[in-house]
């Protein structure tokens, strides 16, 4: 064997991670293609192609009425947890609490309860505090839900946070929250937007959780979906799909060219406090 | 720093009292929602586990007849096994493939491609789950694309059954937590000092001695990471086994979701406190195996 050529088992990774990628796409791959399929059982290769699932979910309008509430309920839920989670985050990383571990367990444990079991538990709670399928019940749910990670993630942002910055804010006579808005905030910016997206797709994914505390025709879209999978499995439930996969392609595109934009930026901030 | 002590030491002790109570004010939002969605709604979940269900209505006694349930019961016991077996199952095979595809995304020495292969590995979380339960359903069903490709390479006669039992909620639930198994062993590879190899080679160990004592034993806290997030996530996933299991695949995830729709919340409770305790578990195990792998 010459040494240019790759040796087998470079070879047998590729292969390896090439069958990976086909096993990653796959699902949603056939889920766009059963959209266009002309047949309302699914058959591959479909029998023909059309555009009368995409019709038909336009016509129902039960999709619609949950995807506007999804969107409400993720974009509220995660400006809440946004404002509980950075407070709690700075106030973690800025001062040196007692029992500081036991406090980061305590407000990171929704994290380890199985969703099943929270749902389950809220459900019950409500019912007998009498505030069953309230709204904001649901919605403070959703913020318990994404809170963990914007702590996380937020507390990780601070990281290399320059302190003697809001020191010098303080120092120079402003206030807290000035401080906080003008100093703080566009230093922590990159973690604070990163855990709002997180936050936001978290609670639009919400399932378990939610299952129990919507009432019955107020559904959540991924609950929708759900129960429509236990009814029916025609191909209207893969033109949604398809538009909420459009969705997150669009979020990838988006991510990737504001981190093309921040990376340089951050490199550029970095090398500047290490040669100081 | 000197100038900025200053102050704090000549400041009143009220005010001093409020520099101590500020950290605990900023985070008493956070308290304020864990107390009452969390130890609240956990502490009434607890209490319906000693009540009873009779006929078709609660009533709220005391006793620990539905632990007893649980106990001696064999249909439980099959519920149980079965959870345990499926998650055990599904982080195996998740690390099987994980493991290699993090290792090439490591190894790859092309930055374009690296970055493309990253996205393509951690884009399907931006999925909701229904929807790629959903996508397997589809392509594992007898007419699928999986059959309908084995059976034009001749592999099979007879398409194979891959949805509405075990197999088909495993393949599914490896795909749904792939990113979750191959980011934290990135994670702990990308940390490895790339000296630590170069000198294995130079000192003649060939690749798989230094694979097997260098790279794997350094790359064992993301393993045990992945595998604790796998296991204790594929003991409480709901959506897949109801798409994928079609009724067949009973596990304990389902039989509370059923239990709290017909109103037997002792069992769903007492279902859902076994839950936790075998996530508590695999939790403290994890946590010991990354002390032990650590060191």
């Amino acid at each position: 064997m010459t040494r240019n050529w790759p040796h087998i088992r470079h070879i047998a990774l590729a292969l390896f991670c090439a069958a990976g990628a086909i096993y990653i796409v796959a699902p949603l791959a056939i889920v766009v293609l059963n959209s266009f399929s002309s047949t309302a059982y699914n058959v591959f290769p479909p029998e023909g192609y059309s555009l009368r699932w995409y019709e038909n979910l336009a016509q129902q309008g039960a999709f619609l009425g949950a995807a506007v509430r999804s969107v409400i309920l993720a974009t509220l839920a995660t400006a809440i947890a946004l404002v509980i989670g950075t407070l709690s985050a700075y106030a973690l990383v800025k001062y040196r609490l007692r029992g500081r571990d036991i406090v980061k367990a305590f407000l990171m444990a929704p994290v380890v309860l199985p969703s099943i079991v929270l749902g389950v538990a809220l459900f019950i709670f409500f019912v007998r505090v009498g505030i069953a399928y309230s709204y904001p019940g649901l919605l403070l749910t959703h913020v318990l839900v994404v809170t963990p990670f914007v702590i996380a993630i937020t507390a990780a942002g601070f990281s290399n946070f320059d302190w003697s910055t809001e020191e010098a804010a303080m120092d120079l006579g402003a206030g807290p929250i000035r401080t906080f808005f003008r100093v703080v905030l566009p230093q922590i910016r990159a973690g604070v937007l990163t855990a709002g997206l997180f936050a936001w797709i978290t609670s639009f994914d919400q399932v378990e959780t939610t299952l129990f505390l919507v009432r019955p025709g107020d559904n959540t879209l991924p609950i929708e979906m759900f129960l429509y999978l236990q009814k029916w499995q025609d191909p209207t439930i893969a033109a949604l799909s398809s538009l909420l996969i459009l969705l997150a392609v669009a979020i990838v595109i988006v991510m990737s060219i504001a981190g093309r934009n921040r990376t340089p930026d951050g490199l550029v901030m970095q090398g500047k406090e290490t040669s100081k | 720093m000197s100038v900025q002590t200053l102050p704090t030491d000549v400041i009143a002790p009220r005010s001093r009292f409020w520099q101590k109570l500020r950290p605990w004010l900023l985070l008493l939002p956070a308290f304020a929602l864990m107390t009452f969605l969390f130890v609240l709604p956990i502490g009434a979940f607890l209490e319906y586990s000693v009540y009873s269900y009779e006929r078709g209505r609660l009533v709220e006694d005391f006793t620990f007849k539905t632990y007893l349930l649980f106990l001696t019961d064999p249909y439980y016991h099959a519920i149980i096994f079965d959870t345990l077996k499926m998650a055990a199952i599904t982080s195996f095979v998740s690390l099987i493939i994980g493991y290699p595809l993090a290792y090439g995304l490591w190894r790859c020495r092309w930055p374009a491609l690296q970055r493309w292969y990253g996205l393509i590995i951690f884009s399907p979380i931006l999925v909701s789950v229904v929807v790629r339960s959903y996508g397997w359903s589809v392509l594992l069903s007898d007419q699928g694309a999986v059959n309908w490709t084995l059976m034009k390479l001749g592999a099979i006669r007879e398409p194979l059954e891959l949805v509405y039992n075990l197999t088909g909620v495993v393949i599914s639930l490896c795909h749904v937590f792939l990113p979750l198994v191959v980011f934290p062993i990135f994670s702990s590879l990308v940390r490895i000092d790339p000296a630590l190899r170069e000198a294995a080679m130079d000192l003649g160990a060939g690749w798989w001695t230094t694979f097997r004592r260098v790279i794997f034993p350094q790359s064992l806290p993301g393993v045990v990471s992945a595998l604790q997030i796998s296991f204790t996530l594929a003991l409480g996933a709901l959506v897949t086994p109801a798409v994928l299991g079609g009724g067949r695949v009973l596990v304990l995830p389902l039989q509370v979701y059923r239990a709290t729709s017909d109103i037997n919340w002792p069992v769903a409770s007492v279902g859902g406190l076994v839950l936790l305790v075998m996530a508590l578990i695999t939790v403290a195990l994890c946590n010991r195996l990354l002390a032990y792998s650590e060191s």
